[in-house]
């Protein structure tokens, strides 16, 4: 076995595409995908079958299926139950990345959960969490990019998180025309979800967009917790928001219209385009990639899949200067280290606390802009400490609530005995051999002897190299 | 490969020999001392995100068209039950941030209003970049300006700028190293029974390596063995002093021990994020955040006792917010906000800049308090008059400020 920087061979490739297509390899993943080959691979990411093994660990978790009304009716009867809502929401999530065969709609699910960010700590927020996640994201995230933008526009936690239940048009109370406007969601519609902040919308438009969506709001917070449209909310009238005209007299389908007009806005096929390049290949996204993905999402109709399949055939994807060059988040390297010791998940309670000390608190994001997919500026000193140590209590075998691990099967085949032995397994198993000779050579220098187990440091080293810091 | 004390040479010889790793903490320490004696005022920038509504922090209760515009939540006038604290005939300050009140009348603290700048945009995302970068409508700037600050003023080590957050803030980025935490207690390797072979393998992993990762993991390290070292960093708080229990209060916290542990710290920012951004329901959420605020600053300015004298905190946000209220008992995104200031070197007891007054005509855009000193010329005198930063061009390229706004003396 060679170990080089510049080993580029099939099992560096393989490893690459586990690394950007899903949360990193399990042990024997390299493998698996070399013997069904990359297209084939590829084909079943993009175009997934239903996940038995993942339905089957998920099903002790019922509040996973409960509509908000369920969620508010019990936590309205008593107030504690929200707390084991949230923690089987958590766990849903950690279970579904660290087990499920479907890797990419998993890494999906994270991204267009992050474009389209609402806040568990939110109020309101966090009864709807479990229905927006199931009901708003996940079914669309392989299809077309406008269903996916209406089902969150359509949302009571996006009316909610953005404050949109709460915009009216102008009313006269008391004798009195009171402004009822808020633009929080028009803004953010325009520059986070679609057309982005230099599409050259200007202010004008952003309040025009905000009349377009006054009536847009929840039925109510407290008991039901739907999306409802209320015409004595709505301004009437004319309006005109970034080339788009809409006479006086409308009502809801006035956002609805606005809702499409974005979506098929060329700025927004550059826009998410961009992001999605830069999630899947480079913090620097290369403007050729995202031209060709723009170009297939509007020829499309913002077919999501249709733009991954351009990405991962791309010769930019497989360059190998962008091999590990991207830095993983806290979320990435806890779960690519969770998979790199075969950890089987059932809870999630032990392990968000380790996000949260790595900067990255799961679902709370507080701004709409959403956590940031640019992987270097993740990292800090502090945080990078966190993910030493995490690296060093599961290669370990600490004791995590809800969480066991393998960390022997990392290393499948050595001599538990030898460092060095331990170092090749390693680097073959999880990196596909694309390692620096410096982090090589130190793990396989753990002295012999001593009470920690030679496993548990060598492992715990590479978890630690900055090559397992990076994708 | 020695660990220089300049961080930009050892970027430039960047071709290393991977082994035989030569890491001398004691010589940190040396040149800790060396960075304390060549000047030790800290300036500590709060930056609360998400745009903070300026008029209802320091209210302009004087101002005829505050109430009119603020009909829901405009502030009691001073006197009344829950009302604001009196500055002077115009302005009070907001009632949660009582606490300050006193430091204020002893002239410990000012206020800066009215200040901010057009170009930053009501962006959240842009605004911030554009003012941590400090170049006002462009985008692309590399570094942020106290990296360039820092880069101006002695000391080298990993503890010359810290910045309590989850992520390194637009403001440090650049060659210069800062430790950046959300916490500084219990930074050390859990390695339990095997921590020296560990740190020592770690460093031949990291210390040749020139990704940015490589770069992280030696200020990991680097800050690891200083904090070891100075465990007086997260001693109690001094003269009885009693922090909140919200980040604000602890950052604000360790803050005090590194000024007081005299590591030559220099710069210490600390990211204040909360419930700022008041589209709906102000009233609650600026009380729950200036409580914080208020409680963190106070008790800060008694733990260091006379140490203030070397201190300027400077707190500020990316942008204000409308003048008027809008339709959910909040405010949208606007443009001047307030500044407030904590020091000895701070010309307390008064509220600075020129307020251009509420009435629609002097509106920014009608809608917007408007800006009658740019932020880069109150950043530019807190890093000359107080950090002793000589190249004051280089803070704020492209920009020379042709006053100062006359906060710090």
């Amino acid at each position: 076995m060679s170990v080089s920087p510049f080993e580029n061979g099939p099992r560096a490739q393989a490893a690459h595409l586990l690394n950007r297509i899903g949360f990193g390899p399990r042990p024997g993943d390299i493998g698996r995908v070399l013997a069904q080959g990359f297209d084939r691979f590829v084909e079943s990411q993009v175009y997934p079958d239903a996940d038995a093994d993942v339905r089957s660990r998920l099903s002790g978790l019922q509040t996973l299926d409960y509509s908000t009304a369920r969620v508010l009716e019990l936590f309205n009867a008593d107030n504690r139950t929200i707390g084991p809502i949230i923690d089987e929401f958590n766990s849903a999530k950690l279970i579904r990345a660290v087990h499920g065969t479907n890797q990419l709609q998993e890494v999906l699910v994270d991204f267009w959960f992050n474009h389209f960010n609402v806040n568990l700590n939110d109020g309101f927020v966090r009864y709807s969490l479990t229905s927006y996640e199931r009901d708003a994201i996940r079914p669309f995230v392989l299809g077309k990019f406008r269903d996916l933008l209406s089902a969150t526009a359509h949302h009571a936690a996006m009316m909610y998180y953005l404050d949109n239940y709460l915009s009216t048009g102008p009313r006269v109370v008391g004798g009195v025309t009171r402004l009822g406007l808020n633009e929080n969601y028009g803004r953010e519609l325009m520059e986070l979800h679609t057309v982005g902040v230099d599409a050259g919308y200007t202010q004008q438009d952003v309040t025009e967009a905000a009349r377009v969506l006054t009536g847009w709001g929840i039925d109510n917070t407290g008991r039901s917790g739907q999306f409802m449209f209320r015409l004595a909310n709505h301004d009437r009238g004319a309006k005109s928001v970034f080339g788009l005209g809409i006479p006086a007299g409308g009502g809801q389908e006035e956002g609805d219209r606005l809702v499409d007009y974005l979506a098929d806005h060329p700025a927004t096929a550059q826009f998410i385009s961009k992001r999605l390049v830069q999630r899947f290949v480079s913090d620097d996204p290369p403007a050729g990639l995202v031209g060709r993905c723009a170009a297939t999402f509007q020829g499309t109709g913002g077919d999501i899949a249709r733009v991954m399949l351009t990405i991962f055939g791309s010769r930019e994807f497989w360059d190998p200067s962008v091999f590990g060059a991207k830095t993983k988040t806290p979320l990435e390297f806890v779960l690519s280290a969770l998979r790199a010791v075969d950890a089987q998940v059932s809870r999630a309670s032990s392990v968000t606390p380790v996000l949260t000390a790595m900067g990255m608190p799961l679902y709370q994001c507080i701004p709409p802009t959403g956590y940031t997919n640019v992987g270097v500026e993740w990292l800090n000193p502090s945080s990078h400490l966190a993910r030493v140590n995490f690296a060093f209590d599961i290669a370990g075998g600490a004791t995590l609530a809800g969480i066991t691990t393998a960390p022997r099967s990392a290393a499948e085949g050595a001599d538990f005995t030898s460092a060095t032995s331990v170092a090749t397994a390693v680097a073959d198993e999880l990196f596909g051999n694309r390692m620096s000779f410096e982090s090589y050579e130190a793990a396989s220098r753990v002295a012999a002897g001593g009470s920690v187990s030679m496993l548990t440091r060598a492992l715990g080293l590479m978890l630690a190299s900055p090559e397992f810091q990076a994708r | 490969m020695t660990w220089d004390i300049s961080r930009r040479v050892f970027m430039r010889g960047a071709g290393l020999a991977a082994l035989g790793v030569g890491f001398h903490p004691s010589s940190l320490l040396v040149r800790a001392a060396e960075a304390a004696g060549a000047g030790d005022e800290v300036l500590v920038s709060l930056f609360l995100r998400g745009g903070a509504d300026g008029l209802n922090m320091v209210a302009p209760y004087g101002d005829p068209q505050y109430y009119s515009l603020r009909q829901t939540i405009g502030l009691g006038r001073p006197g009344q039950a829950g009302g604001l604290l009196r500055l002077d005939d115009t302005f009070g300050l907001h009632p949660s941030l009582a606490p300050l009140k006193p430091l204020f009348d002893e002239g410990r603290m000012g206020v800066l209003h009215a200040v901010g700048n057009y170009n930053l945009g009501r962006s959240h995302f842009d605004a911030q970049d554009f003012m941590e970068t400090g170049t006002p409508g462009v985008k692309g700037t590399t570094s942020g300006w106290l990296d360039r600050g820092l880069a101006d003023i002695p000391g080298r080590d990993i503890t010359q700028g810290v910045a309590f957050s989850a992520q390194v803030p637009r403001s440090y980025i650049g060659g210069e190293p800062v430790l950046v935490a959300q916490s500084l207690t219990s930074f050390d390797f859990r390695a339990r029974n095997w921590r020296d072979e560990a740190e020592r393998l770690l460093h031949a992993m990291y210390d040749g390596n020139p990704s940015p990762v490589g770069k992280t993991g030696r200020e990991t390290m680097a800050a690891v063995n200083v904090l070891l070292r100075t465990p007086e960093v997260n001693a109690a708080p001094a003269n009885g002093a009693v922090y909140p229990n919200a980040f604000v209060g602890t950052s604000l916290r360790q803050a005090a021990g590194l000024i007081k542990a005299r590591l030559g710290t220099r710069t210490i920012f600390v990211n204040v994020t909360g419930g700022f951004d008041t589209h709906a329901n102000q009233i609650v959420a600026n009380q729950n955040d200036y409580t914080n605020l208020g409680q963190a600053l106070a008790a800060f300015d008694r733990d260091l006792g006379p140490l203030m004298d070397k201190v300027v905190v400077m707190v500020n946000t990316e942008f204000g917010r409308t003048a008027a209220e809008n339709g959910s008992v909040g405010t949208d995104h606007g443009s001047g906000f307030a500044m407030l200031y904590l020091g000895g070197r701070v010309r307390g007891g008064r509220v600075h800049g020129r307020w251009p007054g509420l009435a629609k005509a002097q509106l920014y855009q009608e809608r917007d308090l408007a800006v009658t000193t740019d932020f880069r010329d109150a950043f530019t005198e807190a890093a000359v008059r107080h950090l002793g930063v000589t190249d004051a061009a280089a803070l704020f390229p492209g920009y020379a400020p042709e006053s100062f706004p006359g906060v710090i003396a």
